[in-house]
């Protein structure tokens, strides 16, 4: 694992859940893409990325999610993103349409819930 | 047989002849013996001289019974005739022989019928006999007594004389041939052998040796690091011993006793000694000598020399032995602290970063400093570099004990470090991870360590120390102070040791000195004393250079140092109003790029917002630097940011081509860039790409 960011996995019920801790950027997408992917099975209904404990996100980190989603939807999985609504990470969404591209939410219940 | 005065003192004069002082000892009997027996008119004459340590007559020259000297006939003091004229210390004739108890059955076989023997004497101490003999009946007058006495007395002079002369020729070929001996143990240490590699030093150190003790073997066993045994290291005559690797407890057998004892060992016979070494009984050695090797009183190893027939090695051969050692040890010494400072230089050289990493903000300077002492290039080292959330790493430690084996062990530590840091465990957890490596790689050795991240977005040192010297600490305009760190024991001592992490905070501008005890380190004097000269010294020398410079020259501790001396200094400067900064084009340099941007911005009054948003635009055309850094001379790419009445300017430009991006993804980063900054502007050209980002900060108004 690159020591940048830590991806720590948490199960609620069937869903998987992804918190991604630290930082993405170019030098460690590879890694933290790779343990997103490895978290979806066949029986997987959606895979929930948790960005609140993200401290810096750049293009590289939201290529990679668009990514993510694509292969899941083409999967029928879907893609539910947290991220804390007023915080840079959330902004850096937003420009990018990421935000709208797949379900975001604000805090993991409501995602869970969504 | 009265004889005429003048006759007499012709005779006197024959035996007196001042010509027979250029004769050799026996030329001058022989000569004497016949002037004798012409004098006396005798038909037989002889000298047996005293052999002191029996107590008994040899015959040493005879005339008409030459057989005498042939037989080596010896005849003890007080026995037969010659031993009673000794015993009696007088003179004794004897007209007729048959009725008298001859010792010696030559005289009687001869046919001889009288006998005149006179003491050879010298200040009264008898020395031997002289005496003629007839083969017809005589009756020997005292005048013919008073001659022969005089004839003696002059052989005894003769004697004296030679025997001094003898002596001195003895001495004299004794000194030549330990001037001889000595030019040879000169020659153990010549000129020529400075430049030799030890082992072929070693090989020909022994050729020598062996010649001048005229042994059949030798061999040099020198003490491994660790003191504990002697190591084969070169032979002659028993060269298997070398390959074999022949290592010898020291204490026990031949030459790990001599090593024990720092004394000479002389075997007479190998069968009957506590030999541990197989291979010199299999190579038919008889008998062995070894002296240990010396340096200033302190054993280095042993040299030894066999005899494969039963020699008795003399005390004479002992001190040669010994002096060729002495040199030989010296020559060793010189030659393995030429060889350990060459591949601890070489080690130290590949160890110690070649450069400091650059950092904006940061200014690192460092030393290394090998001990000056004999044997004494140890294991000290630093460290500094990018750990991958821009934090730096700052280490210095000490591995315990001198030469190669800590200089390896250094090594081992520092890269050791580097791994367990850039996997980012937190300075506790590398000391814990350290601690056990160091359990499993070295039995009994131990390294003190301090290992210290520095925050610069955070302002905080976090600190843990294992047995070191505790940090230092400058604040600007302020008292220096030594971080209470917690005491926790040096690494390698138990495998159970937990090591405490401190966090503090660091003023802007604060300068962080480490440093290892060399450095402050006085033989005789409290470490205390040391540490505060340290203080005083960062006090008042503000200067990172010339601080440096000068603790690595001992101006506060041992002068020259005879311990290594490492130091290591961060100085957290303030950032430069415009920031002009090279990167390497590697993903892996945006994260540390990333704090010294957000300082700098912070620096201008830049909101949190304003501070994530344009370092993520200035991260995104860095990052399309580094993915297009394919081009020659387009390994390391510019970030130049400057500031002007709340304006900030930041261009990225490299010297690679920027393609046209391709994929779902395409130009994500530009998009970004451009809703992060208020302008953006690509200018491509043959040369490279240059971006120029701009964004007012909302805080600050235009004056």
């Amino acid at each position: 694992m690159n020591p940048l960011a830590t991806v720590r996995i948490e199960w609620h019920e069937d869903v998987p859940v992804a918190r991604v801790m630290g930082e993405i950027d170019a030098s460690n997408v590879v890694e933290v893409g790779d343990s997103l992917r490895g978290l979806v099975t066949n029986q997987s209904r959606c895979l929930v990325v948790d960005l609140s404990d993200t401290q810096y996100l750049d293009s590289a980190g939201i290529n990679l999610l668009f990514a993510i989603g694509e292969e899941l939807r083409s999967r029928q999985v879907g893609l539910r993103l947290v991220v804390v609504p007023t915080s840079p990470i959330a902004r850096m969404l937003s420009i990018t349409s990421l935000d709208r591209a797949f379900p975001t939410h604000g805090t993991l219940p409501d995602a869970l819930d969504g | 047989m009265p004889r005429l005065l003048e006759e007499t003192l012709a005779a006197l004069q024959r035996v007196t002849d001042a010509a027979l002082a250029h004769l050799t000892l026996d030329e001058l009997l022989n000569e004497l013996l016949v002037r004798m027996t012409e004098i006396l008119g005798s038909d037989t004459a002889a000298f047996l001289l005293l052999d002191e340590a029996r107590d008994e007559l040899v015959a040493r020259a005879a005339k008409g019974i030459e057989e005498e000297v042939e037989a080596g006939v010896r005849i003890p003091v007080g026995a037969g005739f010659a031993g009673r004229v000794a015993a009696r210390r007088q003179a004794l004739a004897i007209a007729d022989i048959d009725a008298f108890d001859i010792y010696n059955p030559i005289l009687r076989e001869k046919g001889i019928r009288s006998l005149l023997g006179v003491p050879l004497l010298i200040e009264g101490r008898v020395t031997g006999v002289l005496h003629v003999g007839t083969l017809t009946p005589r009756e020997f007058t005292p005048e013919d007594a008073d001659l022969l006495q005089l004839a003696a007395d002059r052989a005894a002079l003769a004697i004296e004389h030679a025997e001094a002369y003898e002596a001195e020729r003895a001495a004299h070929r004794h000194a030549e041939e330990t001037a001889h001996r000595l030019q040879a143990v000169q020659r153990v240490t010549d000129a020529g052998l400075a430049y030799l590699p030890l082992d072929a030093l070693l090989k020909e150190l022994l050729e020598r040796i062996a010649e001048i003790v005229h042994s059949d073997t030798a061999a040099f066993l020198l003490l491994d690091d660790n003191g504990r045994e002697l190591v084969a290291r070169a032979a002659k005559g028993i060269e298997e011993e070398v390959e074999a690797g022949v290592r010898i407890p020291v204490g026990r057998g031949f030459a790990g006793r001599i090593a024990a004892e720092r004394r000479a060992i002389f075997i007479p016979d190998v069968d009957h000694a506590d030999i541990l070494n197989p291979i010199l009984r299999e190579k038919g050695i008889r008998s062995l000598l070894g002296v240990p090797l010396l340096i200033e009183g302190r054993v280095t190893g042993v040299l030894h020399v066999g005899s494969l027939t039963h020699r008795e090695f003399t005390e004479g051969d002992r001190n040669l032995l010994q002096l060729a050692a002495d040199r030989a040890a010296l020559a060793i010494d010189h030659a393995r602290l030429f060889h350990q400072r060459r591949v601890v230089e070489m080690l130290q050289e590949t160890l110690v970063p070649e450069r400091l990493p650059e950092i904006p903000g940061l200014r690192l300077v460092a030393r290394y400093r090998p001990a000056s002492v004999r044997g004494g290039i140890g294991g000290d080292w630093y460290d500094a570099f990018q750990l991958p959330g821009g934090s730096i790493a700052l280490v210095i430690g000490d591995v315990m004990g001198h030469g190669i084996a800590a200089a390896a062990l250094m090594a081992q530590m520092r890269t050791a470090l580097r791994a367990y840091a850039l996997d980012k465990h937190s300075p506790a957890g590398v000391a814990e991870r350290m601690n056990r490596l160091m359990m499993s790689l070295a039995d009994s050795q131990m390294t003190t360590l301090v290992y210290a991240v520095l925050d610069l977005d955070r302002d905080c040192l976090s600190v843990v120390s294992a047995g070191h010297l505790p940090p230092l600490v400058r604040p600007p305009d302020g008292e220096a102070r030594f971080l209470p760190t917690y005491g926790d024991p040096p690494l390698g001592v138990s495998r159970n040791t937990l090591y405490r992490e401190q966090t503090f905070t660091l003023e802007p501008g604060s300068t962080v000195i480490l440093v290892t005890d060399g450095a402050v380190e006085v033989r005789g004097e409290a470490l205390d004393r040391g540490l505060e000269r340290l203080r005083a010294l960062a006090v008042a020398q503000t200067d990172p250079e010339a601080l440096t410079t000068a603790v690595a020259a001992g101006e506060i501790g041992q002068d020259p140092p005879e311990d290594d001396v490492a130091i290591l200094v961060a100085e957290v400067a303030p950032l430069p109003d415009r920031l002009s900064t090279v990167w390497p084009a590697r993903a892996e340099t945006l994260g540390g790029m990333r704090p010294v941007l957000r300082r700098w911005l912070g620096k201008w009054g830049a909101a949190p917002d304003e501070i994530y948003d344009i370092t993520v635009a200035v991260q995104e055309a860095s990052a399309n630097a580094v993915e297009h850094a394919y081009a020659p001379g387009a390994a390391t790419f510019d970030v130049e940011a400057s500031h002007e009445d709340g304006l900030i300017t930041v261009v990225v430009s490299d010297r690679g081509h920027w393609r046209a991006p391709r994929g779902t993804h395409r130009g994500r980063g530009l998009i970004m860039m451009r809703a992060l900054m208020q302008d953006v502007d690509v200018q491509q050209s043959e040369g490279g790409t240059t971006v120029v980002l701009r964004r007012r900060l909302e805080g600050t108004a235009a004056s």
